[in-house]
């Protein structure tokens, strides 16, 4: 028998037969070596590494305080945590606890039955524990919809004038003077050499920059009720102010990308100023340690006499979602992450992220000067500004009204490039209304 | 018992070899297929959440200006892919054909090994390339024709699709080469030979021998090249730093798909745009091989 070929036995051939002896290898293999089961009680998803570092510190101390409780914190790469999210709620399956979202993706968990969002209404944590009136309120506005608060904000991300002390002393520019943008404008027209050197780091094709402006003249895209309001008279009038800085013959800004490419040319002096929320000021500090002592901060310019100093950039929210078994322990998580006065002075100084608990502002860590930022108290600078941050109201469709918004800056720059101000002011309307048309035709679309 | 265990190996074995396949088809390809047509009548908001809504995302891709952008660009690329990227494949591949030219095989490899360093690799890469003030194009450029330094060729709606059709045509050109060397290799030689007696010259042979000799690999790479320019997704994506671009200049129709359905959750009209999708590329596809005449019958 054991001389008889094995085709006797298996008219199918010797292939066949490998591929079932692999199939059973691979298939004992893995039924012994099974993936290691998570035995958390708690998962934390975190898209940032800056936030997961931190978070992954004060865990033991968390789970000494409670114990018997295990905090698993992931960090997931940003692009995959929203999908990943997505799949989870959609499929139920693998849904963690808590989770980091980004506030341009935020609103678009926010859509369909207020009672299907993945979220939990933090609301009631928010008020029993007192946190409602000591936090800044206007940051919970990106988190809110239909009444309810979905995410807690981890930032309040003011906005300051980041700028190139060294250049402006030397082209004789006092800052003291520079309360407007008016002001601004004519100091960035005689240091501007187009090609060169630019007054400021500004698009001509993305909003981000155009939005400082907008959330400053208290504009936005979405108002408190959600209505759309991306096409109105604020967006007009910031629009037309807008399009001259970076477009025409007197034009103050321009932008070549970001990351290094951006850190590269404030480096060179291609530009003199760029706007700098918190976390910014940490980019430029790593990226280009070079420049210390050569960097400053000053208070955006107003846009109209007494208006406000600041804008805001940015965001990143913690929600609990509706697959925990365990909510109550969930906020103390975010509590022992969020509020612990301690932690947030440490990681302030990691990071230079304004936390929005107000009680930490006044801890040492934030009234330090730093000798980057000619030594000026970077935190002190931001705090001031804080309470003028402006709400900003989200919508599921917030990330498609924003590329809109970069269509109309982008069309109206070459519009104003190629006509200048001739015809301007009727084009800017028209494109705007276009943008908004297109949206509220979205908005009609939507049955929930 | 052993005769009993022979009929059964022989009545089942078959079916429990092409089983796995089976189920996997089932599963992955086929209801998958099924479900999206039905997804198709619906607004969703993820799987859980439908209302039947019948034609109306059919209906709202006629008014949908975002669409009608993806499909003018996803066109537009197409259109430069066919009549840009294949001439050149096919100019590359004669030239690397001819007993002239030396160290052939090196160049064959180094036209083709773009392409396997993969699409996203290649946008990381030409995404650097393209960097205004401190990219390598824009430098280059600078050096030989003076122009500005600061060319925005992703932050300008005007030069997004430029810079794409250059990404791809570095990209595929030595890919679609390989086609059309082995095609050229198999027109029979003796043609040019007699054709060189009657007087032909090289324009006359390329048209009246190496055109007809490589006819039906020409139209699979075409079909090919369209089909593939129709599924554009990873290029732009990457490239534009998972946006659209400047004024949706980069927005494809595969990208406004993965929108709907896997940013905004409404599988239903991403489900609408694939199928439309899918019937558009067929159409094209037909009228392709309609008109390079892929059905005539020889005499």
């Amino acid at each position: 028998m054991i001389n008889r070929p094995i085709e006797d036995y298996f008219p199918f051939g010797k292939a066949p037969i490998l591929i079932l002896i692999i199939t059973l290898l691979a298939g004992i293999f893995l039924a012994f070596n099974p993936i290691e089961k998570n035995t958390a009680s708690l998962r934390l998803w975190t898209f940032a590494r800056n936030h997961a570092v931190p978070y992954q510190k004060a865990t033991p101390a968390f789970e000494a305080k409670h114990p018997g409780v295990r905090l698993d914190v992931q960090l997931v790469h940003g692009e995959a945590v929203t999908s990943r999210l997505r799949a989870a709620f959609w499929a139920d399956l693998d849904v963690p606890d808590l989770v980091e979202v980004e506030i341009s993706r935020a609103g678009s968990f926010f859509r369909g039955p207020v009672e299907q969002v993945g979220f939990i209404d933090l609301i009631p944590f928010l008020r029993a524990s007192g946190m409602y009136d000591r936090i800044v309120k206007a940051r919970l506005s990106p988190y809110t919809n239909r009444g309810r608060v979905f995410g807690l904000p981890h930032d309040v991300h003011p906005v300051m004038l980041a700028y190139r002390r060294d250049l402006f002393e030397e082209a004789g520019i006092d800052v003291e003077s520079l309360e407007s943008w008016e002001d601004f404008i004519r100091a960035g027209q005689r240091v501007t050499r187009p090609g060169e050197r630019y007054m400021m780091e500004l698009s001509d094709n993305n909003p981000g920059h155009f939005e400082m402006f907008l959330f400053q003249r208290n504009g936005g895209y979405f108002d408190a009720d959600g209505e759309l309001i991306m096409d109105n008279e604020t967006a007009l009038e910031t629009l037309k102010f807008f399009i001259p800085l970076v477009a025409g013959p007197q034009r103050i800004g321009s932008d070549l990308g970001s990351g290094r490419v951006f850190t590269q040319a404030i480096e060179t002096g291609y530009f003199l100023s760029f706007i700098c929320p918190d976390w910014r000021s940490k980019l430029v500090e790593t990226d280009i340690p070079r420049m210390a002592g050569k960097m400053a901060l000053m208070p955006l310019p107003a846009a109209m006499p007494g208006g406000r100093r600041t804008s805001t950039w940015g965001g990143t929210m913690l929600g609990i979602t509706n697959a925990c078994d365990d909510p109550e322990m969930a906020w103390e998580v975010a509590m022992h992450m969020y509020f612990d006065k301690e932690q947030l002075a440490e990681r302030f100084r990691e990071t230079n992220i304004l936390p929005p608990f107000k009680d930490a502002w006044e801890l040492p860590a934030f009234r330090e000067p730093r000798s980057y930022w000619s030594n000026q108290p970077l935190g002190q600078l931001y705090a001031e500004l804080a309470e003028q941050v402006p709400p900003q109201y989200t919508s599921p469709l917030i990330e498609t009204a924003k590329t809109k918004m970069g269509g109309v800056i982008s069309s109206c720059a070459a519009y104003y490039r190629e006509h200048g101000a001739k015809g301007f002011d009727a084009f800017s309307r028209a494109r705007l209304k276009e943008a908004g048309d297109e949206i509220r035709q979205y908005i009609r679309r939507n049955p929930y | 018992m052993k005769t009993l265990f022979f009929r059964l190996q022989h009545r089942y074995a078959p079916y429990i070899f092409v089983a796995p396949f089976v189920i996997l088809f089932l599963t992955f390809t086929l209801y998958p297929l099924v479900k999206s047509i039905l997804l198709s009548f619906y607004i969703t908001n993820g799987p859980q959440s439908q209302v039947f809504v019948g034609l109306a995302n059919f209906r709202f891709l006629w008014t949908d200006p975002a669409f009608h952008k993806a499909v003018w660009n996803t066109c537009l690329y197409a259109f430069c892919s066919v009549f840009l990227q294949l001439p050149a494949s096919l100019g590359l591949a004669m030239l690397l054909n001819s007993a002239l030219v030396k160290g052939r095989n090196f160049f064959r490899f180094a036209f083709f090994s773009p392409h396997l360093v993969g699409q996203v690799f290649v946008a990381v890469l030409f995404s650097v390339i393209f960097i205004p003030k401190f990219g390598l194009l824009n430098r280059v450029l600078h050096f030989l024709f003076e122009v500005p330094v600061d060319i925005k060729w992703l932050g300008n709606p005007n030069l997004v699709m430029p810079a794409m059709v250059l990404t791809s045509l570095w990209m595929y050109v030595g890919f679609n080469m390989i086609y059309f060397l082995a095609a050229l290799q198999a027109v029979d030689r003796e043609l040019y030979e007699a054709s060189m007696v009657d007087g032909a010259g090289p324009f006359r042979q390329f048209l009246h021998i190496t055109l007809p000799g490589i006819r039906s690999v020409a139209v699979f790479v075409i079909v090919l090249s369209t089909i593939g320019s129709f599924q554009l997704f990873e290029l732009p994506y990457v490239m534009l730093n998972n946006t659209a671009g400047p004024d949706d200049a980069g927005l494809t129709v595969v990208m406004y798909l993965y929108q709907n359905g896997f940013v905004s959750g409404d599988l239903g009209y991403a489900s609408a745009i694939g199928w439309s999708l899918a019937f558009g590329v067929l159409l094209i596809s037909l009228i392709q091989m309609r008109l390079s005449g892929t059905w005539k019958t020889e005499d």
